[in-house]
Formats: C-alpha cells, structure tokens, sequence
C-alpha cells in the first residue's frame, strides 16, 4: 500500500488538468462510521438537493490524501488536523471545512495480559509498539515518555500481529481497532492518546485555497450537505453502515453498531452543540501548530486561523 | 572389425538413415558422401555408441568402448580451458594420467607446439581442428571418426589436415570413418569410398578405387581420379534427384 | 588516444540529458510552474541530501546490508536448486512451479506476512530481498546449466563420464555467462526487496521514504529514491565488471 502510495504521489506530481463532472470526496480509510455522516449525506439524497454530483473515495493504509489535494485529484479531502497544518508549513494552502471528530479517538492498544495502567508504563517498557513512524503523534509521544524503552516499529494497519502477540502494542482508534480486538476474542486495553495532551481534530473535510475562493457557494452548498447527512446518520446509523458494510466486508455489523455508538462523544460535544457539528475554533488550532512545532516536524509557523475556515 | 546389419534410425515417425548393411575391417579408411539431411551423421554416432539402431537393426563390434575418437564439423573446444587443458580431456574423462611427455608429442604432432596455453578464441579455424583432431587422438582410439571436419576451411588448409589425416592413420594405426560432402576429398582419403542416398540413407554405391596407398598432391590431377570422382559424383546427383 | 577520447564523448553525452533536465526542473520550479509541494527542486533534493547526510548515509548502508544478504541467501538457494534441477529432472517437474511462485508473487501483498514469520528489523528485509532476488538466478543457472554444447556432451558420454564429471567439467563452465547475468538482475532486484521489506519490517532507505512521506516531506522522499535508485545502480555496475570479466576469461 504504501508503494502504491509513492507512486502514486509521484505519478501525480506535474499538476492536474482534468475537471470531472464529479466533486470527489476521498477518505483516508476505508468505509467505517468515522465517514458515516458521508455516507448517509449520498443516502439521503442530500448532495442532490444541493444541484452537486459528489464521488466518495473511500482510501486505504497511506492513501496520499494531502498530495491528493495538490495535484487536484479530488477536491475535498478526508485527514488529521495535524497533516493540514504540516501541509501549510510545506507550501500548499488547504483550508479545513470540517472536523467530524472534535477529540482525537487515537489510542494505542495493549494486551491487557501485560498490566499497564498508563501511557507511560507502555513506553517504559520493551516489547513492540506499532506506530506510524514520523507522524506527528509519534512524535509527541515519543517526546513525552522519553526515554523510549518500547521498539517503535512500522504501523500498516489490522490488527492480527495484536491477536498473536502478548508483547505487542499499536496505535488504533477506540471507536474501531479496540472494538475489532474486542469480537476477535483479544482481552485489550485502550489508552486514550488525547490523555496525552495530543488531541488534533481528525477526519477533516478540506480543501485547497485557490478552490474555496474560486468556488465559496458550491463548497457552501457541500457543507450543508455534509451537515444533513451527520444529522441523519447520529440519529440512524443502520441504513449507511448496512451500505458501508458492503464496502468494507472487514468489519462486522455487530461491530458497525458498536462504533457508530462509541463515537457519538467524540463527534457531539459541547462545542458543536454550540457551534454546530463540525465546527472549529482557532484556540485548538493554535495548540495544534505550537504542538508540532515542540516536537519540531515544522519549522516555521503557520497562522492558525489560515488552517481553517467557518462558512455559513 | 565393426558389422552393421539393417541399421535404421527414425526421428519422430520419419526415417532418417537404413536400412545400411556395412563391414568395415580394421585398417580401413572409409570415406562417406552423401546429401544433406541423407543422416551420414546419424550413421557416425550410432557408430561411436552415441545413438542406437531402431529395432530390427544390429551393430556388432570388436573395438572395445571408449576406444573411439570423434572430430565434429565444428571444433566444439573448451573456451574456458587453453590448448593443452582442451586436448588432455578424454584423460581427464578416463581416469588416466597424462603423461606430459605423451601430451606434447602429440600436440608437436599436429604442429601446436608453441600453443599450449593459447585459448581458443585465439586461434584460427584450422588451428582449432587441429586441437580438435589432437583430442580425439589423446585417448589413444582404435577407431576414429571424423564428421565433415575439415567443410569450414579454406582449400589449402582443408588439404594439408588431409595429408595430416593420413600420417596420423598410418603412424597410429587406426581405423578411420569420415563423413564428407566432397567427392573429391572422400576418393583422396578413403580406401573405400560410399555413396549414400537422400533420406532416408541407404548405400547407393561403393567404390575401392586402386590408388596407392601413400597419398601425393599429384593423384588429384590423374585421369583415374577424375574417372572415379565423376563415377561417384553421377551416383550422388542421381541420388540426390531420387528425392526429388 | 582515440579511445580515450571516446569515453570522454560518451560521458558527456551521458551527463546532457541529466544537466538539461535538472535544469530545466530548476528552472520551472524556481519559477512556479512545478507545484514544489509535489515536485521538489533538484536544489531543494540536493539540500536535505546534504543537511541530513548522517541519517541519509546510514539508511543507505542499511538499506545496503539487508540487500546484500538478501542477495546472498537468493545466491545460495537459486544455486543449490539450479544445481539438483540440472540433475534431476523428476525433482524439477515436480518443484519448479513452486520456484516459479516466487517470480509470480507479489512481494508487497506479502509483505506484512513476512513481518509475522520473521519479526520487524533485518530479518523481515532480508527475507523480503531473498524472495525477490530468488528467481532470476535459478533460472539464469539452469538457463546455463542446460546450455553446454550437445556436442561437448556428446563427447562427455563418449568418454563415459558419469553426471557429477558432466556438471562439472562441462555444465558449470558452460553455465557461468547465464548465471551471471541472473546474478546482475538479481542484485538490482534485491534493492527493490530490501525496500518494499523495510516499509513494513523498518530501517533503511524504505523507512526514511515512509517517514517523509508522512511528514510530507518531498525533498526528502526524492533524496531517498535517489540514493535507492543510486544503490542498485551501484550493484548493477559491479556486476556487470564481473560478468565481463567472467566473459573475457572464460570464453
């Protein structure tokens, strides 16, 4: 996956031309409740209302979702809050439109055989801790509970190395990884990586600059789209995760019910009861940029408020 | 003393060589033409026990194994291996010591002295025939057969490794077979002379045309040399229009 | 002198194609025709080749190692079958297209099981090398194996010479032209193993793709092919000296 990934972010390097009839939307993992407000939008005929053709994408391990955006192979992308600001820093203007999560649901997953009670006991101990290397969760991890006594090694995504294995660890969302160790029969705990301090906002719609300034009433009209379709979806998750199911026969339907549940806190907060789902303020951002920057993956700043954008 | 009875050799449903009923005495200097394809090879292999008569077919001999020598058309050398280390194989292959005494007599022989080391690839045609014949001769054969070796060469050439051919006969006393398209070098060589037929081979005509037995340069030039090169050349062509 | 000289032309000739199109790569990016985001300055390349030489060195003397063993172990077992098959035929009709598999497989679909047989680090890679260098010198060994003059083995059997003689004297030598050339396309091969291992199993060259590649750093994924593509370039080279040596001596 990864090598296709490098291809394909090479392929795609000399610009874009085309200009499809369809919007795309490309995720960056497969269909699981994480997009399912996405889903449910198409379902419920809510881009249609909207007069626009929309494409989801559904991504992988290492789907190039950023280099996506640049080369304008999609014009909304799914990612982290935290790749949006290290895409400024490296010269290319994405706007975030969107976050469905408002607190990060990473986790790193350990064998409960092994009688962690904290973050801190998974670091401080050997054994192997699956983690993508370089991201900027890693990071600040690695950074916080230095010294680092776990072998770090590459994260590709499943979990079947966890299954077999008492000694290792990796990073996983609660809402999804935890749950699927869960029904495999794995006794597993899960350790909150927003406990950390670490808490980007994750699967975030974005765009590219140039195309919101170009285009403000179509990624308006996307917008309320979106919002339609998490509205039904919180409400309802059984129509669009029989649909997503389809997509990604990997997960269960058990399962699919489970996590549409478990990450209702992580999408309705406070904040977004406030402010609307998806929402964002400037002060999350500006913790963002300073966290990436401590842990030094950028090197000069990036004014919060040009990550994102509040369109009404 | 080689017999051979009702010798036939087919390749996949098509005939090939035979039936061929043939005597040949020790001593005897038996020279072979025939068309392309007539299976004159096929012929010298089941001779050398490389190949087999079909069924029906029976090779009697009293030459004991191994104690053949074969020259192919091509001299088919080691490249990896120098002039010496070509030549000492059928040793190698025998299980016998070279005696170096032995190796280089037979090298100065024929006229490599000076090349032992040499490589292949360093070497002119005729000088690699000459290697070629060296190693056949190593193994101290009683018979040797010889598969249209010298049909690459230039004329000079070609005709000195015949004279060669001949000291080497007498001095070793051999019994030799050789296949040749020439019909001229077939009557100046051989002792008996056989016209095979197109495929499949048969024996059309043979000949033991009355020359002495030390061979000059001037017999090419006597009129019973003509007369029997255009004897057998008729038989060939008619041979070869037999097919068609 | 007229040889000399000719290298020199050769050279030369070689080294425009590259200048006039780094240069022009420069130029657009300096001049924003090139998404730099996308497509790094050969400047920008240079730079982070420079700036993290230490980090960039040691993943290529990583990436290195894991393919030279990968490469050896494919050696070892390519020849050791190469061998049997030649002598052999029922042992050959009956494993070959497992051998076969391994030419067939793609090597990143299996990856991630290697990492469970053989664990994350160098052993992973090595494996991920082996598999993939693994075919090109079975065949090219039974290629020259199978490819002694039927004459000469004709003369062989005329002199009764029994199989092991055969291979020997006569199948070894003949085969070292076609074994080396599956040699030569296996060592390029083990780079390109060594890498896909490394993105799932870590170190090298692979790691330092994978990690830019999440940082977004293109400067450095382009400094990182650039020494993989240097590598095998490297590996190619040397075996190519040999093969021609090997040619010189041996015909």
């Amino acid at each position: 996956m990864k090598l296709f990934s490098l291809g394909l972010f090479l392929v795609t390097s000399l610009g874009a031309f085309a200009a499809p009839s369809d919007l795309r939307l490309t995720l960056n993992w497969k269909p699981e409740p994480e997009f399912g407000g996405f889903y449910e939008a198409e379902r419920i005929g809510a881009f249609q209302a909207e007069k626009l053709a929309v494409k989801i994408q559904p991504g992988g391990a290492g789907t190039p979702v950023p280099q996506m955006l640049a080369a304008g192979q999609t014009e909304f992308g799914v990612l982290g809050a935290d790749e949006v600001v290290t895409a400024r820093a490296r010269g290319l203007d994405l706007v975030s439109l969107f976050a469905v999560y408002q607190s990060s649901p990473h986790g790193i997953l350990v064998r409960e055989e092994r009688g962690f009670k904290t973050l801190a006991d998974v670091f401080g101990h050997e054994g192997q801790l699956a983690i993508q290397r370089g991201s900027a969760m890693a990071l600040w991890l690695e950074k916080k509970y230095a010294p680092v006594k776990v072998k770090l090694v590459p994260f590709t995504g499943g979990i079947a190395p966890l299954l077999k294995d008492v000694n290792y660890a990796q990073q996983g969302f609660v809402t999804s990884e935890s749950l699927l160790a869960k029904r495999q029969g794995a006794a597993v705990r899960t350790f909150l990586v927003s406990d950390s301090g670490f808490d980007p906002y994750l699967a975030v719609v974005a765009v590219r600059g140039d195309y919101l300034r170009k285009n403000p009433e179509l990624v308006k009209a996307m917008l309320r789209a979106l919002n339609k379709g998490w509205v039904s979806y919180l409400k309802d998750p059984a129509p669009a995760n029989l649909i997503m199911g389809k997509l990604n026969p990997t997960i269960d339907a058990a399962t699919f019910a489970e996590s549409a549940k478990v990450q209702i806190p992580f999408i309705e907060t406070a904040a977004t009861k406030k402010s609307g789902l998806g929402s964002m303020t400037v002060e999350r951002w500006r913790t963002l940029v300073e966290q990436l920057r401590a842990v030094k993956i950028i090197d000069k700043d990036v004014s919060p408020e040009s990550c994102f954008a509040t369109l009404k | 003393m080689l017999e051979l009875e009702s010798v036939r050799r087919s390749f996949s449903g098509r005939e090939i060589l035979g039936p061929v009923r043939l005597r040949i005495e020790e001593g005897d200097f038996v020279s072979m033409v025939g068309p392309s394809g007539c299976g004159k090879s096929t012929l010298l292999r089941i001779l050398a026990g490389l190949d087999e008569s079909d069924v029906g077919g029976r090779l009697t001999s009293s030459f004991l194994p191994r104690s053949t020598g074969f020259v192919f058309q091509e001299s088919h050398l080691m490249p990896w291996r120098t002039v010496e280390e070509n030549v000492r194989l059928p040793l190698e292959l025998l299980g016998r010591k070279a005696d170096p005494g032995r190796v280089r007599e037979l090298l100065e022989l024929l006229g490599l002295k000076g090349f032992e080391r040499h490589r292949p690839r360093q070497l002119s045609g005729g000088m690699k025939m000459r290697v070629s014949l060296a190693r056949a001769l190593m193994g101290e054969p009683r018979l040797l057969l010889l598969d249209e070796p010298f049909a690459a060469l230039d004329e000079p050439v070609r005709e000195a490794l015949d004279d060669e051919l001949l000291r080497l006969k007498r001095e070793m006393n051999l019994t030799v077979v050789f296949v040749t398209h020439s019909v001229a070098e077939a009557v100046y060589l051989g002792s008996r002379v056989l016209v095979f037929s197109a495929r499949p081979g048969r024996i059309i005509m043979e000949r033991s045309p009355n020359f002495p037995s030390e061979r000059t340069a001037l017999l090419r030039e006597t009129p019973e040399f003509h007369r029997e090169t255009r004897l057998l050349s008729r038989a060939l062509r008619a041979g070869y229009e037999e097919a068609l | 002198m007229r040889e000399g000289r000719t290298t020199i032309v050769h050279t030369l000739a070689l080294m425009v194609p590259f200048l006039v199109g780094t240069g022009f790569l420069e130029l657009a990016s300096r001049a924003g025709w090139v998404e730099s985001y996308l497509l790094p300055a050969p400047s920008a390349v240079v730079g982070t080749l420079w700036t993290d030489r230490v980090e960039f060195l040691a993943a290529f003397q990583d990436t290195g190692y894991s393919a030279l063993l990968g490469l050896g172990v494919a050696v070892a077992i390519g020849t050791l079958l190469a061998l049997v098959f030649s002598l052999s035929e029922w042992l050959e009709r009956a494993l070959y297209p497992y051998a076969l598999f391994f030419q067939t497989v793609p090597v990143v679909a299996v990856a991630p099981l290697l990492v469970i047989w053989f664990g994350f680090g160098r052993p992973t890679v090595v494996a991920s090398s082996a598999i993939v260098a693994f075919f090109p010198v079975l065949a090219g060994g039974l290629a020259g194996l199978r490819s002694a003059e039927p004459s000469l083995m004709d003369l062989f059997r005329l002199y009764g010479a029994s199989r092991g003689r055969v291979l020997v004297g006569l199948r070894i030598p003949s085969a070292v032209p076609q074994y080396l050339t599956g040699l030569r396309i296996a060592a390029g091969l083990a780079i390109v193993g060594a890498l896909v291992g490394e993105f799932v199993g870590g170190g090298g060259l692979g790691s330092v793709v994978d990690v830019a590649k999440t940082q977004q750093r293109v400067d450095k994924v382009f400094g990182a092919v650039l020494l993989a593509t240097l590598l095998g370039f490297l590996a190619t080279l040397v075996m190519g000296r040999v093969e021609t040596w090997a040619r010189r001596r041996l015909s």
